[in-house]
């Protein structure tokens, strides 16, 4: 908990502490002398409440508003750091909060999904998984970073796993294609193709793109496991 | 209150014109009170499938720009009472009629009409969302070909997305014995792939062909095959459950044909 110390009047916080994605954000006030701050900042680091206790290596980015940064000013504020554990004091700027925003859209998304027929010329893009319920019309894109599922005719142009993801799969209940695309892998449907009356779906083996049966996603899956506990 | 209905598809050359001009005159023949509306602007030839292609004083751009009332752009058949149609302008560019003056003439003219049929131009262009608004339903019509029937799919994406109600199909130029041999597309496919509500199917007939050329819509001549399946589309729109012209039986009648033929 932050309260306020001897060194900062009632009401008002000389250095204020703020978590970002990647570590702390200490903002020193800017409009006070900075004998002040510098007091302020070592008296809260000094407490309790000091968050690096834990003795891990850390990094910390420091905002000193606008007042204008001098090699000691840097100095004296690293050294107060320093002196709590093994910290790494970073110029704090802007593009550092915008961070956390995009790195939220790496988390995943609920699958987006349409039911209906996807007719030729529409297109459905996702970053996520995709699943249409109905038919996917020849000239019909869907373009997915995630996996895609057709409970339907599948018969027009799909992209699983459009910003690389090679495992992501393209299942069909009619799997027929005029094209499909896995990462950066693009087959396109075989002529003569005998269609079994069960679901399909394609993934990539190494670069290559296989079309197995439904029941056979789940050693697909497996293999994936196995795969990542290699790694 | 009358309904707005306009017969579109996507690609040319499918039969837009040759259907609105049968099933207008059929509706027409059911004692339905009638209008054609041409939107083809440029290249307009409903007057001439119908006939009237003399008779053109002036057109719908007239209208839309208040060179004349509606009831003076109104061409009346002499050979039916109750069927009128509206030409398109030939001098001027697509973009000469916008979608708000579109919306206003078809609102008056289905006041005086019961049905007012608006024939679209090909493509999905400016002329299409013009040919659109203001219809209350739609008739997309196609061809047993995957081009049209692609096209067909790609209008009928754009038709839901503006909000009118699922629109009817009408496959035309069907040639019997080459679906039978799996030459042609069945019809059982291009429904599955576009999925809507089957409003007639229009076998391949010359005689559509001659009559075209001679200004007279098909439906007018009672004894060809062409003639029966409008007549059929269009007691389908005025609510008759006509049950649709057996390909099975067409085959027979081929076969018929072909005996007789043999005989002779």
């Amino acid at each position: 908990m932050l309260t306020n110390t001897a060194f900062e009047p009632a009401g008002q916080e000389y250095v204020t502490i703020k978590g970002i994605k990647n570590g702390l954000v200490f903002k020193l006030a800017d409009d006070v002398q900075f004998d002040a701050v510098l007091g302020a900042l070592t008296a809260k680091l000094g407490n309790g409440s000091s968050p690096f206790s834990s003795g891990a290596k850390v990094t910390v980015y420091v905002d000193y508003g606008s007042r204008e940064l001098t090699p000691e000013i840097q100095d004296a504020v690293e050294k107060v750091f320093l002196a709590v554990g093994e910290i790494q004091v970073k110029l704090y700027q802007e593009s550092e909060e915008e961070e956390p925003q995009a790195s939220h859209k790496l988390l995943p998304k609920p699958p987006y999904v349409y039911k209906g027929t996807i007719r030729s010329g529409q297109l459905i893009e996702h970053d996520g998984d995709v699943v249409i319920i109905g038919n996917v019309n020849p000239g019909a894109h869907i373009v997915a970073s995630g996996d895609i599922y057709v409970f339907g005719r599948l018969r027009g142009y799909v992209h699983a796993g459009a910003s690389g993801n090679v495992r992501a799969i393209v299942a069909a209940a009619y799997f027929e294609p005029m094209q499909v695309r896995i990462a950066t892998v693009i087959r396109r449907s075989p002529e003569a193709y005998s269609h079994p009356a069960e679901m399909e779906f394609a993934h990539l083996e190494g670069d290559q793109m296989a079309v197995e049966k439904m029941s056979l996603l789940q050693n697909f899956q497996n293999l994936l496991m196995t795969d990542k506990a290699v790694i | 209150m009358g309904e707005a209905i306009v017969v579109t598809s996507g690609k040319g050359g499918v039969g837009k014109t040759t259907s609105t001009a049968n099933i207008g005159t059929a509706l027409a023949l059911l004692g339905k009170k009638v209008c054609l509306v041409d939107t083809d602007i440029g290249l307009r030839n409903l007057d001439v499938v119908m006939g009237l292609d003399n008779r053109i004083i002036f057109d719908i751009v007239d209208i839309a720009t208040g060179n004349c009332r509606i009831e003076q752009a109104l061409i009346k058949d002499k050979r039916f009472d109750q069927l009128y149609m509206i030409a398109a302008a030939q001098t001027k560019d697509k973009l000469a009629l916008s979608t708000s003056a579109m919306q206003a003439i078809v609102h008056k003219l289905k006041m005086d009409f019961d049905y007012v049929l608006i024939d679209c131009p090909a493509g999905i262009e400016h002329g299409f969302r013009v040919a659109i608004t203001g219809a209350d339903q739609a008739i997309v019509v196609t061809t047993p070909e995957q081009a049209a029937v692609r096209d067909a799919d790609r209008v009928i994406g754009l038709l839901e997305a503006e909000k009118i109600p699922p629109a009817k199909l009408i496959i035309n130029r069907i040639r019997p014995h080459m679906v039978k041999n799996g030459e042609m597309l069945d019809i059982d496919d291009i429904i599955s792939v576009l999925s809507l509500d089957l409003l007639g199917i229009v076998p391949d007939d010359e005689q559509v062909i001659k009559n075209a050329n001679h200004g007279e819509p098909t439906v007018v001549k009672p004894d060809s095959k062409a003639s029966q399946a409008y007549r059929n589309i269009a007691r389908r729109i005025i609510g008759d459950p006509v049950p649709l012209m057996n390909l099975q039986e067409q085959s027979g009648f081929f076969k018929r044909m072909k005996k007789m033929m043999g005989l002779g």
